[in-house]
């Protein structure tokens, strides 16, 4: 290990002060729904699922559907709008799904994310705002290297996410 | 008069992270465009090597490149003899062929069939005339986790690019790059303490990636492993708890956070004849860089 020598950080970066969380938006939901669907009239679908409903979409996903109230919108001339949370130990996670006309997966965006980790979770009031779990790893944020708007979550429970929704569709919607 | 860049920043669940695209443009439906293609660049990425698609060029030449020579497509081909550049200045510790390993420890998925009982490196994969692969043994297979990533990342760049986009970066989970004249603030964060950034770095026209421990850590046996397999030990180590490193474009640094990993002791020399240099968290916390960290930020910057 010769050739290594201690890492002297510049001055600026010590000056540089906690960063306890991180929040980053990429769109609202008229934004992601134009992202999607160019050009196309979305119009809100009221929907709230019933339990047997709620206990399908489980059975058929093998996810947990924390929320009767879905978040839909038709898509003129065919498809849905779909905008959903997924809430992890070190994340908060909203995003757009776009579905066609046949059910099938369009485009998947980002809407925004926050995220957060260590001791803080523990703080009860705190964590409100963020309950959920994870069966990841509980250091899965650290060491990570991001830029100011963050790079380390896992795309899984979006994919989870998904899942639920497109079983969501088949149940719901179709 | 030129108007002044605006940046957009759009993110998708893609490479088994969420992958960020920001481009900085003066035009919003350019740079939405751009991004579009750069987001598209990396779908074909993924379909193309990952290891946990069964449907991939992977996977095919995974499946069948013992049997006979396998076409792949021009950017597979391209990755694979990186790999074989990588395999060989790193004297074999950068090996792709570890993946049956992998398989066993629980890191990767269990697609194919028997692993080969002898010992097997990336010698015995041959790249034929024609983007051709051929294995030389039944039972081999290519993973590409190490390096496949930062390709990806590299192809968003270069959409991005030929987009006509003056500066964007894209980071893919950690693996990130960036080009043009802007500079753009990466944190390294402590491994132990990640709430205060242990620096902020500039980063303009290069990439940097960083491998920690604890990503995909899994309890066995009661002792935590990661996913990094010395091909001349046959076993998963890493004294190191974090690496990272900043180098001329992303598959590069991307690789190289696993050769340091694995060989700390003679990585720096490697490192520097690639323009690379690289920041490291020992077990016992301490962080060492390679001579060249600071020159070599500056350099691109």
């Amino acid at each position: 290990m010769k050739d290594w020598i201690p890492f002297v950080a510049a001055p600026a970066a010590l000056a540089s002060t906690a960063v306890p969380g991180f929040a980053n938006t990429y769109l609202t939901v008229e934004q992601a729904q134009q992202a999607i669907f160019p050009g196309s009239v979305v119009t809100p679908f009221r929907i709230t699922l019933t339990p047997d409903q709620q206990k399908n979409i489980e059975f058929r996903s093998g996810v947990r559907v924390r929320s009767r109230e879905l978040k839909v919108w038709k898509v003129s001339g065919g498809g849905w709008f779909i905008v959903d949370e997924v809430l992890g130990k070190h994340e908060y996670i909203t995003y757009a799904l776009g579905l066609n006309a046949g059910g099938t997966v369009k485009q998947i965006e980002i809407l925004d994310y926050r995220e957060t980790y260590g001791y803080e979770v523990r703080e009860a009031t705190w964590r409100q705002q963020f309950v959920g779990k994870t069966i990841q790893a509980p250091l899965k944020l650290d060491g990570d290297i991001r830029n100011i708007s963050g790079a380390t979550l896992s795309s899984r429970h979006i994919t989870e996410g998904v899942k639920r929704l497109l079983a969501t569709y088949e149940v719901a919607l179709r | 008069m030129k108007s002044p860049c605006d940046e957009f920043s759009r993110a998708r669940p893609l490479l088994g992270t969420i992958v960020e695209i920001t481009a900085r443009s003066s035009h919003q439906p350019d740079a939405e465009q751009a991004i579009n293609r750069a987001f598209a660049a990396i779908a074909v990425v993924q379909r193309r090597m990952s290891f946990h698609d069964r449907n991939s060029m992977l996977s095919r030449v995974n499946a069948e490149a013992f049997a006979r020579p396998i076409s792949v497509d021009e950017k597979t081909f391209q990755v694979l003899g990186m790999a074989r550049d990588l395999y060989v200045l790193s004297n074999g510790v950068f090996d792709p062929t570890i993946a049956p390993y992998l398989e066993h420890t629980g890191f990767l998925p269990r697609f194919f069939g028997k692993a080969a009982g002898k010992r097997i490196s990336f010698a015995d994969v041959e790249l034929l005339q024609g983007s051709r692969v051929r294995f030389r043994h039944a039972g081999m297979r290519l993973d590409l986790g190490g390096i496949a990533k930062g390709f990806a990342v590299d192809e968003a760049i270069a959409a991005l690019r030929t987009a006509g986009i003056e500066s964007a970066l894209v980071n893919a989970g950690g693996d990130l790059r960036a080009f043009g004249r802007h500079l753009f603030p990466v944190e390294i964060r402590h491994p132990v303490r990640p709430e205060r950034p242990l620096a902020v770095l500039p980063i303009g026209n290069q990439a940097v990636a960083t491998s920690a421990h604890y990503f995909a850590d899994r309890l066995r046996l009661g002792a935590r492993t990661g996913p990094f397999v010395h091909p001349g030990f046959g076993q998963l180590r890493g004294d190191l708890t974090s690496v990272t490193v900043i180098a001329p474009n992303a598959m590069l640094a991307d690789a190289l956070t696993k050769i340091v990993m694995l060989d700390p002791g003679q990585s720096p020399a490697l490192l520097q004849r690639l323009s690379a240099a690289a920041l490291i968290f020992d077990s016992k916390g301490s962080v060492l860089c390679t001579p060249n960290w600071h020159e070599t930020l500056k350099a691109a910057a």
